[in-house]
């Protein structure tokens, strides 16, 4: 007891505990959602709600929680540079297909940034919190990044991100049943834009075709919008 | 000057020949090449995030062919297979939010719903009816040729 006291109270070892505790919980996620691949179960919402959960018992405080995982969050740098990888594996798919992709994620970006700033505008809600709503529909390294260049909360933004991503990997399901999408670059843009990452995992069980589509879409809009975020700036503030 | 030429073309030569196989030491080269972006976006003005710069140019090494594919993708799948794992940090900050357990958490789901459904429905047509438009008129080109 009194060595687990003393060891709790060194910062050291609370950071690496946290550590630990995130790489596990996400390994236990990841292998639950393989067995029963349910949206409600996306490793992308279950391992938060997990340490939440541990957070709570434990009594500890975010702050405590991001300096001993801070490192982790850093690794979505060079996670940036490796989607260079599959934009390069997936050149034949743009050079067919540039006009509609670019189109789809052009009118896309402006779908996502335009309902979400109209909708939030009508529940009253302002200010930054606003701002970190717009970018949720990209990816979270694009979406942080795009969040701190037009004056939002980049860590709130990364819990808008993630639960577009599981609401949206749910209702992608259901609408692609509603809408009569012919083609199936049309069902992954459906995913890969409104859903990102979630969304892409979600169209290879549509098709293989969709997921290529999807997870293409979900690197180029996210490369779009931090390109275009000095102009929005001036468009939403 | 030439001897920085030389340097220079030393290590691209060093970097089109010598990269290992391994995914550990091809996860280092992305690394390497986040952290160069990152030190070139310090000293030139780029208005660009580091990380983006160190992706445009792998994508151009690879395109250009000086990099060969093999090269980086075990180190990029290091990366991308795990990288839920990277945001889930940021993901807690909610512990900092307790407002959101109110009403105001009900209306930020309610724009995160309705937003996302119009997405979806406006970028699956939009996408739909150009492709429609496009292989058509293909086709229609393909019969007068």
């Amino acid at each position: 007891m009194n060595i687990a006291t003393q060891l709790w109270s060194d910062p050291l070892a609370r950071a690496a505990f946290w550590s630990v505790t995130t790489i596990v919980f996400y390994l236990f996620t990841k292998a639950l959602y393989r067995r029963w691949p349910r949206w409600w179960l996306l490793p992308m919402g279950s391992t938060p709600a997990l340490l939440v959960v541990a957070m709570l018992l434990l009594d500890a405080s975010y702050a405590d929680y991001i300096r001993g995982t801070h490192w982790l969050m850093a690794l979505l740098g060079p996670t940036v540079v490796a989607f260079a990888v599959p934009i390069y594996q997936r050149r034949a798919l743009i050079r067919r297909h540039w006009p509609v992709l670019a189109l789809g994620m052009v009118v896309g970006s402006m779908t996502a940034l335009a309902s979400s700033w109209a909708i939030a505008t009508v529940l009253g809600l302002d200010g930054t919190l606003r701002l970190s709503l717009l970018p949720r529909s990209i990816s979270t390294p694009f979406a942080m990044t795009v969040s701190s260049e037009i004056g939002g909360i980049p860590d709130l933004t990364a819990v808008f991100v993630v639960a577009t991503g599981v609401a949206g990997a749910a209702i992608g399901g259901v609408l692609l049943s509603w809408l009569p999408l012919r083609s199936s670059i049309a069902r992954g843009s459906l995913f890969g834009m409104g859903a990102h990452g979630a969304g892409t995992a979600r169209a290879y069980e549509v098709g293989a075709e969709e997921g290529a589509v999807a997870g293409l879409i979900m690197v180029l809009v996210g490369l779009l919008n931090v390109l275009i975020a000095p102009v929005l700036v001036h468009a939403f503030q | 000057m030439s001897a920085f030429n030389a340097a220079a073309s030393n290590a691209m030569s060093f970097v089109r020949r010598g990269l290992p196989e391994n995914r550990w030491a091809q996860a280092a080269v992305l690394v390497a090449f986040w952290l160069a972006g990152e030190g070139a976006v310090r000293l030139l003005p780029i208005p660009l995030p580091g990380s983006l710069l160190g992706l445009t140019a792998l994508l151009v090494l690879l395109s250009t062919g000086w990099l060969r594919l093999s090269r980086v993708q075990r180190g990029a799948e290091c990366f991308l297979s795990d990288m839920l794992l990277f945001f889930v940090p940021a993901v807690l900050a909610i512990m900092d939010h307790r407002e959101f357990l109110s009403l105001l958490g009900v209306k930020v789901l309610v724009v995160i719903l309705a937003s996302t459904v119009t997405v979806m429905i406006v970028t699956a047509l939009t996408v739909d009816l150009s492709y429609r438009w496009i292989s058509r008129h293909e086709h229609r080109d393909a019969v007068v040729e």
